[in-house]
């Protein structure tokens, strides 16, 4: 259980490097690190799914992958976080919260059903 | 024309999370395939629907369709809680997607 979500911060991390990736790659052979992250990122990926329900993984995938490149805009690409950006990034980082709580509520209710 | 690339990348976004389902309960060479290649082609239409359509627009309606198809299809093929807690909790995240994509 605790074994899958170091599952699900890994694809996440892979996912925020390669996105990295994809927006300083300047020479053809930054693509070869940037596909080879990809590989990683989705063999954590379905490694999190063996576990935890796979709409979950990915909701939090997309999540994660969405607020990362926005704060990246920001620090790396010198954009704004404008009042509105802000306001959706408390909301995916709530709806995160929520799941993982609801989720973990749910296997305890499975695990005591099965006893 | 744009709206139709984005459409197929959906379209190819869901085969790659039945595919995600299905190789992380059984690794085998069909389910890998359906996994990276309906993840891979689903990029390839997104990239592709870039040149007709703003990138922040086609990237929100791609990503919102997509995380909430495959909540959906998970919880009516696969058999995944539907608990309320669980719907409002996606429900979030699934407007936090595409109002922070919209905006990017």
């Amino acid at each position: 259980m605790k074994k899958a979500w170091l599952y699900v911060a890994a694809t996440s991390f892979f996912e925020l490097v390669w996105i990295f990736g994809f927006n300083v790659a300047s020479v053809w052979w930054h693509w070869i690190p940037i596909v080879l992250f990809i590989f990683v990122d989705f063999h954590f990926l379905s490694k999190a799914c063996e576990t935890l329900p796979t709409g979950t993984v990915y909701a939090i995938f997309a999540a994660i992958g969405t607020v990362g490149t926005a704060l990246m805009d920001v620090f790396f690409f010198d954009q704004t976080l404008s009042g509105g950006k802000i306001f959706f990034i408390v909301l995916l980082v709530a709806g995160v919260i929520g799941l993982k709580l609801a989720d973990g509520h749910d296997e305890k209710i499975a695990a005591e059903g099965n006893r | 024309m744009g709206w139709l690339f984005v459409a197929l990348a959906a379209v190819f976004e869901f085969i790659g999370v039945i595919g995600l389902n299905k190789y992380s309960k059984r690794k085998t060479i069909p389910t890998g395939f359906m996994f990276l290649g309906g993840f891979g082609l689903s990029f390839v239409f997104l990239y592709s629907s870039f040149q007709y359509l703003q990138v922040s627009t086609a990237y929100a309606v791609w990503i919102g369709i997509g995380t909430a198809g495959a909540v959906l299809l998970n919880m009516i093929f696969f058999g995944e809680s539907k608990s309320l807690a669980r719907i409002g909790s996606l429900a979030l995240i699934i407007v936090g997607v595409i109002g922070l994509k919209a905006l990017s």
